[in-house]
């Protein structure tokens, strides 16, 4: 595989150099500029600015001669990679079995709804990312969801919508919600670590 | 030379032909629907299954792209071959159900309906066969779409979901596509390709004004078409109706008496 010339400085007209290109040249040189290196080259970039702007994959698209639809393809492959900013908090909302049939596609409805966004995306203000998974192993609290590494169980659609909003108007969710049961937060991290029993 | 026996029948073949190659040169059909003559072989659709003898058992491959290395005998007309290419028909024909293409193909294969949930129109009517994305790539050298997403999300699109920057609206994916997904829609002097919305402004016969190809494949020819092309490109733009008109016109003038009776095409 032929090593690709840096080309000539890309036609990026923004000061910020929002095209990244000053981070894509970095972590292109990292690997030696071997297009075969494509997926690292993208989790670094992804490590470096949260997600994977468009400008940065244009850039090493053009940098490594590869196509970028290709890239695209690559990005929107792999479940790791996002091309979306991510919100300021994480919503993390188990839809397993339990959770499901406990009413969590309302939550996960009035969430969409309330928040404007989407599964996979991030709110227009920015504050939140909302990621629906498979299962959270946390049964006994279902529904749960998990904000910033935090756990709520036993919600309903409008409790879900008041705990998001009090952590939305504050700095940390555990300020936000220091009423929330200590009880149920123990189990949850028991839980957490994957023990499944009911 | 190998012998490729198919259904009772030898013929010779080269060493890394591939079962199909060797099948349509002797006249035998196997369906097929993601292989296309002039791309690699990408074996996605599976519609080209057949068996071959593994000694004591019958192995299932796909034709279009299992090379020939020695001797080898082929069933495609059995029971289980024909089964299993009938099983994966079904499956395809829910993927594209209003494709009359592939309606037709179905039921040349004995399949008028499949069994399995059926996805919308508008949900792409594609097989995911990558014939698009090849033709794109490996002969146009553009590489403006490509399959994106997985599992179910899956389907062909140009980055981040948006009329290409790269396409040229040459249409190639869409004379390609098996199943009629991709379209070159003439709109008056615009042109579309539908669904990616790439749109571009059409070329015209100097004389005539007939519609001759999009204005950006003749941008990509003149950046970087051939020497040949670069001179045609270079000569006034005609369709090859004004063309012929214009030629005969030269010939009789410069031939005087002797008129050709046919002038050969271009
Ligand atoms: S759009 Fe057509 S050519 Fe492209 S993958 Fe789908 S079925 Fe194949
Ligand atoms: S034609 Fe062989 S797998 Fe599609």
């Amino acid at each position: 595989m032929s090593q690709p010339q840096l080309g000539p400085p890309p036609t990026c007209q923004s000061p910020e150099h929002t095209c990244g290109v000053s981070v894509v040249h970095e972590i292109i040189e990292r690997y030696g500029g071997n297009p075969e290196m494509l997926i690292p080259m993208m989790q670094d970039i992804q490590a470096a600015e949260g997600y994977l702007p468009r400008e940065h994959l244009r850039t090493l698209g053009r940098e490594l001669g590869v196509p970028l639809s290709r890239i695209y393809g690559v990005a929107t492959f792999y479940a790791a990679f996002r091309l979306q900013p991510k919100g300021k908090h994480t919503i993390t909302l188990c839809m397993g079995t339990v959770c499901y049939l406990k009413g969590a596609d309302q939550i996960s409805a009035v969430i969409q709804d309330e928040f404007q966004v989407k599964p996979g995306g991030t709110s227009p203000d920015r504050k939140f990312t909302f990621a629906p998974v498979n299962c959270l192993g946390a049964c006994a609290l279902a529904p749960v969801m998990v904000v910033d590494g935090e756990y709520f169980g036993g919600l309903s659609a409008s409790s879900a919508v008041d705990i998001l909003q009090k952590i939305a108007s504050s700095k940390k969710p555990s300020e936000a919600v220091a009423k929330a049961d200590a009880k149920q937060k123990t189990a949850a991290q028991k839980n957490g670590r994957g023990s499944q029993n009911p | 030379m190998p012998t490729v026996t198919i259904d009772n029948q030898a013929f010779a073949a080269e060493v890394d032909e591939t079962i199909l190659q060797v099948a349509a040169r002797n006249g035998v059909w196997i369906p097929t629907l993601c292989y296309h003559a002039a791309l690699e072989p990408y074996a996605s659709c599976r519609l080209c299954m057949v068996e071959i003898d593994r000694g004591g058992w019958w192995q299932m491959v796909t034709a279009c792209n299992y090379p020939v290395r020695r001797d080898v005998t082929v069933r495609v007309e059995s029971e289980r071959a024909i089964r299993a290419r009938r099983g994966v028909m079904r499956l395809l024909l829910a993927r594209a159900p209003e494709s009359p293409e592939l309606r037709a193909l179905a039921s040349r294969l004995g399949v008028t309906q499949t069994d399995f949930p059926t996805v919308t129109e508008a949900e792409g009517n594609c097989i995911l066969c990558g014939l698009c994305v090849r033709a794109c790539e490996e002969r146009i050298g553009t590489a403006a779409i490509s399959l994106t997403g997985r599992g179910v999300e899956r389907k062909v699109s140009a980055p981040f979901g948006e009329p290409s920057e790269e396409c040229i609206l040459c249409g190639s994916c869409a004379a390609v596509c098996p199943v009629g997904t991709i379209r070159l829609e003439v709109h008056g002097d615009e042109w579309e390709l539908v669904p990616f919305g790439k749109k571009g402004p059409a070329q015209r016969c100097a004389a005539c004004g007939a519609v001759l190809t999009a204005e950006l494949v003749r941008e990509a020819l003149a950046r970087r078409g051939p020497a040949a092309v670069q001179g045609i490109l270079a000569g006034e733009e005609l369709c090859a109706r004004c063309k012929r008109k214009k030629l005969v016109g030269q010939l009789l003038a410069a031939g005087g008496s002797g008129a050709p009776s046919a002038p050969s095409e271009r």
